[in-house]
């Protein structure tokens, strides 16, 4: 069952150049793209900077209005029904703003769980509940100014999960964060889906794309390129002779460092070692 | 009882959010102090003498609006900044509560530069604050409070749909204190811009509140100006509630929630 409907989406900016004529400038951020997201799928928005994934993402949270077609998510259109939306969904935005930097992680956590209207009686508990599962349980009454990029994103995250939404809309949501950081929102992003959650994910990470999403759109100025499983997607570019010759180069590469292992595997043992050492110290 | 919640959480928020500011603070607390040097210093050798209307309540009142004014533009504008303009904009509940409470919030937090200036004033000019009519000095500055809310409320729903927002509130800023009579009477505004002071509730509010400090009892002029006031009160309030419809839709179509 298609749980979000993208039909014929067409979504333009209007800028004004000039202060004593003004020129009008149109960009088209998306051109007629059409998809559906079925529900408990993981589904990836892979594309360049301002292909249009942002904005995708943008018009189905009720943020912005299509300017043509028609986005529905849980049955309601986005524009004109959104007051049915906005409770059973949430985002989380990549990058450092979206909190209240003069407040701590808490109180930002209960302030949107107010405005996400959850009942008294469970706001603490679920508050504690994020705090821990994004592992900021210890800082969580400091005040966000003095956190780092990544911890800030890790309060997006869990703001993101406040409501306990049907579907999460992600927009590059590692961005900014460390190896084993974005290790651990991966994981949270596969408990989501154990749990049923719909997921809409938009990221430059190929690795991430390929190693959590169901399906995956490519979009390129505005319009979608491809839409198909990674594996497929894969499939279908194994016979392009460009793409052979490379993967022949690669083959080569990959047969020297076979017995190696990723910088990033080696960096997550590191820290991990060095977390686990000062916790044994400690007891 | 969940809008009770919203907007009590937003005036917490909102409190802490403005009061953690040494700006905030800045206008709190030095800027009565300013207000008040300056206009006692201006009425010293005018043929005005009543040192409570024009110079406490003057004072008073530019800290006031000065506060109020400037916290909820600076504010809008710094929720775009930090992209949380857009998060509570697209949340569950009700935008028109979530801006209700914080401008209850800024309200409260910019009370007490009016308090302070009374205490400044008496401090620094030992002269008594004479108030003729104590209940209905209560009852206007009542009136005043909510004119200076709902007109905030106006403005800032302005701003939300304008990214311009500095321009506006530095366009509006001064002229209003001058327009609606803050610290001298709109009599003695050319007659073209006394149209446009009662097109104010704080103008008449204001007269309000002058009158009950100078007047023992209460006339008809009193009850004419408090109908005007809560007249134009409901006119601004009714006025938010559409532009709230409009710019609901507009923010979407123009996309002016975050900064481009």
């Amino acid at each position: 069952m298609s749980i979000i409907e993208v039909r014929d989406l067409y979504r333009d900016y209007v800028t004004k150049k000039g202060v004593v004529f003004p020129k009008k400038e149109v960009i088209h951020a998306v051109s007629g793209i059409t998809f559906d997201v079925k529900e408990g799928e993981i589904f990836g928005l892979l594309g360049q900077n301002g292909a249009g994934k942002s904005t995708t993402i943008k018009i189905l949270i009720t943020m912005l209005a299509p300017t043509s077609g028609e986005c529905r998510v849980l049955g309601y259109n986005t524009y004109g029904e959104e007051k049915k939306i906005r409770h059973r969904i949430n985002f989380i935005f990549g990058g450092e703003l979206g909190v209240y930097r003069r407040l701590s992680a808490r109180d930002n956590l209960r302030y949107f769980a107010n405005l996400y209207k959850l009942p008294m009686g469970d706001r603490d508990k679920r508050i504690d509940e994020l705090l821990e599962l994004v592992g900021l349980s210890d800082k969580a009454d400091l005040r966000t100014e003095t956190y780092s990029k990544g911890m800030i994103q890790k309060v997006q995250i869990a703001r993101g999960l406040i409501n306990n939404p049907e579907i999460l809309f992600m927009d590059e949501p590692t961005v900014g964060l460390d190896p084993l950081a974005a290790q651990t929102l991966r994981n949270i992003i596969r408990l989501l889906k154990e749990q049923g959650k719909t997921i809409l994910l938009t990221t430059h990470n190929m690795y991430e794309v390929d190693e959590l999403c169901d399906r995956v759109a490519i979009i390129n100025k505005g319009k979608i390129v491809t839409l198909d499983t990674p594996n497929n997607i894969k499939a279908q570019m194994e016979e392009n002779e460009e793409i052979q010759k490379h993967l022949e180069q690669v083959k080569l590469k990959e047969a020297e460092n076979l017995s190696r292992i990723t910088l990033e595997e080696a960096y997550i043992q590191l820290v991990r070692s060095s977390v686990d050492k000062e916790a044994k110290n400690e007891s | 009882m969940k809008v009770r919640s919203v907007v009590i959480s937003s005036l917490v928020v909102q409190i802490k959010q403005t009061y953690a500011r040494n700006m905030y603070k800045f206008c709190l607390l030095v800027s009565p102090l300013m207000s008040t040097i300056l206009l006692a210093e201006m009425y010293r050798n005018s043929e005005h003498d009543n040192f409570t209307s024009y110079i406490v309540l003057g004072a008073g009142l530019m800290s006031l609006w000065g506060c109020i004014c400037f916290s909820s533009a600076g504010d809008i504008n710094r929720e775009r900044y930090s992209n949380t303009l857009s998060l509570i904009f697209i949340s569950p509940s009700s935008f028109q509560a979530i801006l209700f409470g914080k401008v209850i919030g800024n309200t409260i937090l910019s009370l007490f530069s009016v308090l302070l200036t009374a205490v400044y004033s008496f401090v620094l000019y030992r002269q008594p604050i004479v108030i003729e009519n104590m209940p209905m000095f209560l009852v206007s500055f009542l009136i005043t409070i909510i004119s200076f809310m709902v007109f905030s409320i106006f403005v800032a729903y302005i701003l939300v749909l304008s990214r311009r927002t500095e321009i506006l509130m530095n366009c509006i800023d001064v002229p209003l204190i001058l327009v609606c009579g803050f610290v001298f009477p709109i009599e003695v505004l050319p007659m073209w811009t006394q149209y446009i002071s009662k097109a104010f509730p704080m103008t008449w509010s204001i007269k309000l509140m002058r009158q009950s400090i100078m007047s023992p009892s209460v006339d008809g002029d009193f009850f004419i100006s408090m109908t005007y006031a809560i007249g134009t009160i409901i006119v601004y309030a009714l006025l938010s509630n559409l532009l709230y419809k409009l710019i609901a839709k507009r923010v979407r179509i123009e996309a002016s929630l975050e900064m481009a």
